[in-house]
């Protein structure tokens, strides 16, 4: 939606990511995700606002501790990860890539693959 | 993800009841609230910018300078988080002394805060009187330190001024005096019926939610989160055998609540510290030296981190500092006021979780 007196916040969004730990957690998490930083940098700057971006490293690192606990897949996909402590992809899609992952691994396919194929989809789906 | 919007609300950056400049952008159907984001940017200090580079003796007092209301708290972090780089002990005497300061601090700011909830759903004559109240808590401040705000009481090895036994007296009897006020107050505040309709159920934060946005202090406490006071592992806390006080409500009364309780708990840390107070020395000996370490803190908001690179002369070669608020901030917006009932919680939701927006941008 459009705000009347709206300014463009993404130089400073860009010097909360710039700061000594946020770029450290940026680093990790385009690491996690296989993608260059300058990309997941773009998309974090237009996904979330200030205050999440503040919070990036502490969400982050409650993530990795408490993130999917149950399920192998959804865990190396990051599926509660990138959903609900970073979102970054839509929790419907990232249902259904965790579901296809799943269900290509049943059907036989190599793991690597699927989860290769996975972290693909959810690249695609946080750019979108 | 787009959603049907019927009006969007712009609250702040000036607005009555906040102490500091801040923009909530609420999306509005009908009366219920959305979802809201917080805008920042109105007060950036860059401080830790300014901090990089310089000697301890000039950081010790920009890192009092970064919060107003809970500067005590951010110099003992720093100098507590030097003598972990430098391996200085400090003696008894002064470890209990920084406990005295350090609890009248968490008190002026858990009173401010509750002074600052109660005058947004105006119970102003509430309101007033824990200001009041809180006029005898810096004066006590002003006692010991020597000031009332950025009191630099800590330094490497110990403190700098003893307790005097007329002012110890002095403090014991306004703790009397501030203990009284408190439980009038709070339970004008807990059997108030108008209180009860602004505060209770409003501004919901389940325990999983607070875990995930890695919420602290007494926002996560009054949300049922366990073992997440860091004075629990202080080894000076340890010796006066603290414990942590948890609510399970999740709500703005409990969140209010749980800060009047910790005031009954900071009076008597503060009495046992007087009471018990070894003899000896203030100051020990050492000299700060190269290292790295991160080291995190209890300030009254909750965990403060300071990360913290110095080389061989004590000079801080960079710094990192994370604030409690910017954690409590963030839940807010997305988990307390999120499908709010009425735009007029907002504010009240807001302040409850006692936002620090000058800790928040530094």
């Amino acid at each position: 939606m459009k705000y009347l007196y709206e300014k463009d916040l993404r130089q400073m969004k860009y010097t909360i990511l710039t700061s000594t730990r946020h770029d450290e957690t940026v680093r990790a998490i385009a690491r996690r995700l296989e993608m260059p930083d300058a990309k997941l940098r773009m998309i974090l700057i237009r996904r979330l606002d200030m205050s999440l971006l503040e919070n990036l490293e502490s969400r982050w690192q409650m993530g990795r501790e408490h993130a999917d606990q149950n399920d192998q897949v959804a865990q190396e996909l990051g599926c509660e990860l990138f959903t609900r402590f970073i979102p970054l992809v839509d929790p419907d899609v990232m249902r259904s890539i965790c579901d296809e992952t799943g269900r290509m691994i049943g059907d036989g396919s190599s793991r690597d693959e699927a989860l290769a194929k996975g972290r693909a989809r959810i690249r695609e789906a946080a750019l979108a | 993800m787009k959603k049907t919007v019927d009006v969007s609300i712009p609250l702040g950056p000036m607005h009555p009841c906040w102490k500091e400049p801040v923009r909530i952008k609420c999306e509005t159907a009908g009366e219920r609230v959305i979802r809201t984001e917080v805008e920042l940017g109105y007060m950036k200090k860059g401080i830790e910018r300014i901090m990089r580079g310089r000697p301890w003796q000039e950081v010790m007092f920009l890192a009092e300078r970064v919060c107003g209301i809970c500067s005590v708290v951010h110099n003992m972090v720093f100098i507590e988080a030097m003598e972990k780089i430098s391996d200085i002990a400090v003696p008894p005497r002064a470890a209990y002394l920084r406990v005295v300061v350090n609890e009248l601090d968490r008190i002026a700011s858990h009173i401010l805060a509750n002074f600052s909830y109660c005058y947004t759903i105006e119970h102003e004559t509430l309101a007033m009187y824990l200001l009041n109240t809180r006029e005898t808590v810096l004066d006590n401040l002003e006692r010991i330190t020597g000031s009332r705000i950025n009191t630099a009481y800590m330094i490497p090895g110990g403190v700098r001024f003893d307790l005097l036994p007329e002012d110890a007296t002095a403090l014991l009897a306004d703790l009397n005096k501030v203990e009284d006020e408190m439980r009038r107050y709070t339970r004008i505040f807990e059997t108030g019926p108008l209180i009860a309709l602004r505060s209770k159920g409003i501004g919901y934060m389940s325990r999983e939610e607070a875990i995930r946005a890695h919420t602290v202090g007494p926002t996560a406490r009054a949300s049922g989160v366990e073992d997440c006071d860091l004075r629990l592992r202080h080894p000076t806390y340890r010796d006066l055998g603290f414990t942590q006080i948890t609510r399970t409500e999740g709500d703005n009364f409990a969140r209010v609540m749980i800060r009047f309780q910790e005031v009954f708990q900071s009076i008597d840390l503060i009495r046992k510290c007087v009471e018990n107070l070894p003899e000896g020395p203030i100051r020990g000996g050492g000299l700060c030296k190269a290292g790295e370490t991160s080291y995190a803190g209890e300030a009254p908001r909750g965990e403060l981190t300071y990360t913290i690179r110095t080389d061989e002369y004590g000079r801080v070669l960079d710094i990192t500092i994370r604030t409690p608020s910017v954690m409590n901030i963030e839940a807010c917006a997305h988990a307390m006021i999120t499908d709010a009932t009425s735009i007029a919680d907002v504010t009240s939701t807001f302040i409850s979780s006692d936002p620090c927006i000058a800790c928040n941008e530094r």
